[in-house]
C-alpha cells in the first residue's frame, strides 16, 4: 500500500496500537530549563528514573542572558531554573550543553547542528517549535510538561494519529535573496490561517522546497505550529545527508543509514493526503506582519488593511483585525513601507542560523543603523556565533551599530532581559507577533532577516527586492 | 459541574496572553494563577471565581507548548474552557494533568452564551445547560484518547 512519509515514520515507531491511539517510541528527547523542572520533580516524587538518558539531550536557552556570560545571572528566578536543570541533568545522567558550553544554543538550532536530529526518527521537546526538526524528515512534536515527564519515564508518547496535509510549493522565486524561506512560510500561513493545519502533520513538497538549503527548510518547518499543525515534514534528500555528515553525534554507521533512508524516506507515488494546498512561489513578495497573529501579514508593497476588507464579511475576523490594529497602533491604509520602527531583533529558532546572518550582513555592510533604532543580533547557537565571527560578520554588524549577543531565545519570547518597552515597535525575525510576546505592550512585525536588516538601516520597512543582495 | 461564564469574544487567544512569558519562571501554581489571562484581561484574577467557565472563539490556546497556561487557569478556579476550537498542544496539556476540560462548542452555543450566564456541564451526556437562559446545547464529544485521559483523571492514571 502506498504511504506518505509521515505514515512510514509513524508506523515504524508504534509500540502499542489501539483504535487510532498509539504509543510511539521516541528516538530523541530534547529538554530545556523552562518546561522540564516539574517533569523531573514528578520523576523524583514517584521514584522513577529516566528511561533513556543516552537519548535525552539538554540545553538552556529560553531565559539565559545574552550579555557577558562571565558575569553572574542577575535575574534570580532565571538563575534558579538554570541551576535546577544543571542539577537534574547531573542526577539523572543526561548530557547537558550548559551556558558555558561551546555547543549551547537554542534547542532547535543545536539539534541539527550536532547531528542529534536524524531523518526518519521521532523527536519530542517541551517546546512548540520542535516542528523545526521536520526539515530533516524527522517526525518532531512539541509537547507539554506532563508529556515531557512521560517521555523521560518511558521513552514513549501516547498520541492520536494526526491527519496528513500536503502543501506543495512550486515555481522559481524571482529574487531568492529578497524573497526568503520566511516569506514563503508567512505567505502560506496568511493563506491557510493560524488554524489551517490543526490536527495535521504538514508535508512540504514541490520544486521550490527542493531548491531550499537545509537552513531555509528549517525556517519553513519551524513555523508549521503557527498554522496550528502538530508537525511539519520535508522528505530528506542529498542536501540533508550532506548537512548531517560528520557532525558530533552523527552515528558511526551513517553511510549505511543514508542508503536505507534514500530507499524509504519519501512519500510513495499514489499515497493520499487528507488535505492539500498548492502555492506558486513565483509571485511571492517580501512579507511583513501588521497584526497580532502570523496570518495577519501582507506584502511589503501593500498597506495596513481596513478591517472590513480584511474580514471579508466575517464579523469575527473584522473584530479581530480592529483589535489588532488598535494594539499595533496602526491606521488602515498606511503603506507598509511607511511603518517606522524602534527596535530590530535578528534571532530566534526561526531565523538565527549562519545563512540568516550572512544574508542580513549583506544589507548592513558599510552602513549605519538609523539613529533612533536599537538593533541586536542574537545568534542561534554558540557554534553559529563562532562561525559568524570567523567570517567577520560580527564586525560588520557592530560597525553598523548593532549589538552582537550571546546565543539564546532572547527577545523572541521576552523571558530574559531582552524585551521591548510598552509601545516600542520591532522588526523581528522571530515567529510570533502575539500581544505582549516580546514584552508587555510591545509591537512585533514578523519579517525575514534581510527585511529586519533593511529596516534597521532605514528606520522603516523597504522593498528589499530593490537592494543589491548578490 | 456548575459555574458562571467569563466570555471573551475573540479568536486565537494564545498562550502568551493566557500566561505571559516572564511568568514561566514561577513554579508556585497559586502564584502563577495570579497572572492568568494577564495579557488580555488584567482584571481576570479579581473577577474569576472557583468553578467558572471561560467561553471563547476559535483556536483557543494557540502558540507555545507551555503547560503553565492550563495550570494558571486551573489554579485560578477555571474548571473548563468552552471554545469553538482549540490548538492541539493546549488541548492535550489541559487534560494531561487533569487541569481543566477543553470543551468544543458550536457557533450557535457560542453566540447564545453571554458573560455571567450560569452553566451546568455534563460530559457524560455531552450536554451544556444554560441555567440563566434555560437552554440546552450539545458539546462536541471528546476524541477517544482525550476522553480516556479525562476519565482516568490525567495521563499518569491512564492505562491503555
Amino acid at each position: 500500500m502506498s504511504k506518505t512519509l509521515f505514515e512510514k515514520i509513524w508506523d515504524s515507531h508504534i509500540v502499542v496500537n489501539e483504535d487510532g491511539r498509539s504509543l510511539l517510541y521516541v528516538d530523541r528527547h530534547l529538554i530545556h530549563e523552562v518546561t522540564s523542572p516539574q517533569a523531573f520533580e514528578g520523576l523524583r516524587l514517584n521514584a522513577r528514573k529516566v528511561r533513556r538518558p543516552d537519548l535525552t539531550f539538554a540545553t538552556m536557552d529560553h531565559n539565559v542572558p545574552t550579555s557577558d556570560r562571565t558575569l553572574p545571572i542577575l535575574d534570580q528566578t532565571s538563575s534558579v531554573q538554570i541551576k535546577a536543570l544543571e542539577r537534574n541533568c547531573k542526577e539523572f545522567g543526561i548530557t547537558l550543553f550548559d551556558i558555558h558550553s561551546p555547543n549551547q544554543g537554542i534547542v532547535h538550532v543545536i539539534g541539527p547542528e550536532l547531528g542529534i536530529t536524524l531523518p526518519g526518527t521521532t523527536i519530542v521537546c517541551g517546546d512548540s517549535h520542535t516542528s523545526t526538526h521536520g526539515a530533516f524528515g524527522s517526525l518532531a512534536f512539541g509537547i507539554g510538561t506532563s508529556d515531557v515527564e512521560h517521555v523521560l519515564a518511558t521513552q514513549c508518547i501516547m498520541m492520536e494519529k494526526p491527519k496528513t496535509f500536503e502543501i506543495k510549493i512550486q515555481g522559481k522565486r524571482k529574487n531568492p535573496h529578497a524573497v526568503t524561506a520566511k516569506d514563503i512560510i508567512l505567505s502560506i500561513i496568511r493563506k491557510i490561517g493560524t488554524a489551517g493545519g490543526t490536527g495535521t502533520v504538514i508535508e512540504y513538497r514541490g520544486d521550490t522546497i527542493s531548491e531550499l538549503t537545509m537552513e531555509q527548510r528549517m525556517t519553513i518547518c519551524n513555523m508549521s505550529i503557527e498554522a496550528g499543525a502538530r508537525a511539519g515534514l520535508i522528505a530528506p534528500d542529498e542536501k540533508t545527508y550532506q548537512y548531517l555528515k560528520g557532525r558530533k553525534y552523527t552515528p558511526n554507521n551513517y553511510d549505511e543509514l543514508v542508503n536505507d533512508w534514500r530507499d524509504n524516506l519519501k512519500t510513495d507515488s499514489g499515497a493520499k493526503f487528507d488535505k492539500s494546498f498548492t502555492l506558486s512561489a513565483e509571485n511571492i513578495a517580501p512579507q511583513v506582519s501588521w497584526g497580532t497573529n502570523p496570518a495577519m501579514t501582507d506584502d511589503v508593497t501593500g498597506s495596513v488593511p481596513f478591517p472590513d476588507e480584511y474580514g471579508k464579511g466575517n464579523p469575527e475576523e473584522v473584530k479581530g483585525a480592529t483589535k489588532a490594529l488598535q494594539y499595533m497602533d496602526l491606521k488602515p491604509g498606511t503603506p507598509i513601507i511607511d511603518i517606522v520602527i524602534d527596535r530590530v531583533f535578528i534571532g530566534s529558532c526561526t531565523n538565527a542560523r549562519l545563512e540568516d546572518l550572512i544574508e542580513a550582513s549583506k544589507v548592513v555592510k558599510g552602513k549605519k543603523v538609523a539613529s533612533k533604532v536599537r538593533a541586536m543580533v542574537v545568534p542561534g547557537s554558540q557554534l553559529v556565533k563562532k562561525n559568524a565571527e570567523e567570517m567577520g560578520l560580527d564586525k560588520i554588524f557592530k560597525d553598523a551599530g548593532f549589538e552582537w549577543r550571546e546565543s539564546g531565545c532572547s527577545m523572541c519570547l521576552g523571558m530574559n532581559p531582552d524585551i521591548l518597552a510598552a509601545g516600542e515597535r520591532c522588526a523581528s525575525t522571530s515567529n510570533r507577533n502575539f500581544e505582549g510576546r516580546q514584552g508587555s505592550g510591545g509591537r512585533t512585525h514578523l519579517v525575514s532577516p534581510v527585511m529586519a536588516a533593511a529596516a534597521a538601516i532605514n528606520g522603516h520597512f523597504v522593498d528589499v527586492r530593490e537592494l543589491d543582495l548578490n | 459541574m456548575k459555574g458562571s461564564v467569563i466570555k471573551y469574544e475573540r479568536d486565537n487567544i494564545d498562550t502568551d496572553v493566557i500566561l505571559p512569558g516572564p511568568y514561566l519562571k514561577i513554579h508556585d501554581y497559586a502564584e502563577l494563577a495570579k497572572h492568568a489571562m494577564e495579557g488580555l484581561d488584567k482584571d481576570f484574577h479579581k473577577r474569576v471565581k472557583p468553578g467558572d467557565f471561560i467561553v471563547a472563539g476559535k483556536n483557543f490556546g494557540c502558540g507555545s507548548s507551555r503547560e503553565h497556561a492550563p495550570i494558571a487557569l486551573s489554579y485560578s478556579g477555571v474548571k473548563a474552557v468552552l471554545a469553538l476550537s482549540f490548538a492541539r498542544i493546549f488541548y492535550r496539556n489541559a487534560v494531561d494533568g487533569a487541569f481543566l476540560l477543553p470543551i468544543e462548542i458550536d457557533e450557535s452555543a457560542y453566540h447564545d452564551i453571554s458573560d455571567g450566564d450560569s452553566l451546568e456541564v455534563d460530559i457524560s451526556k455531552n450536554e451544556i445547560k444554560n441555567l440563566t437562559k434555560n437552554k440546552v446545547y450539545k458539546m462536541k464529544p471528546f476524541p477517544e484518547l482525550i476522553g480516556k485521559i479525562i476519565e482516568a483523571g490525567g495521563l499518569f492514571n491512564y492505562k491503555p
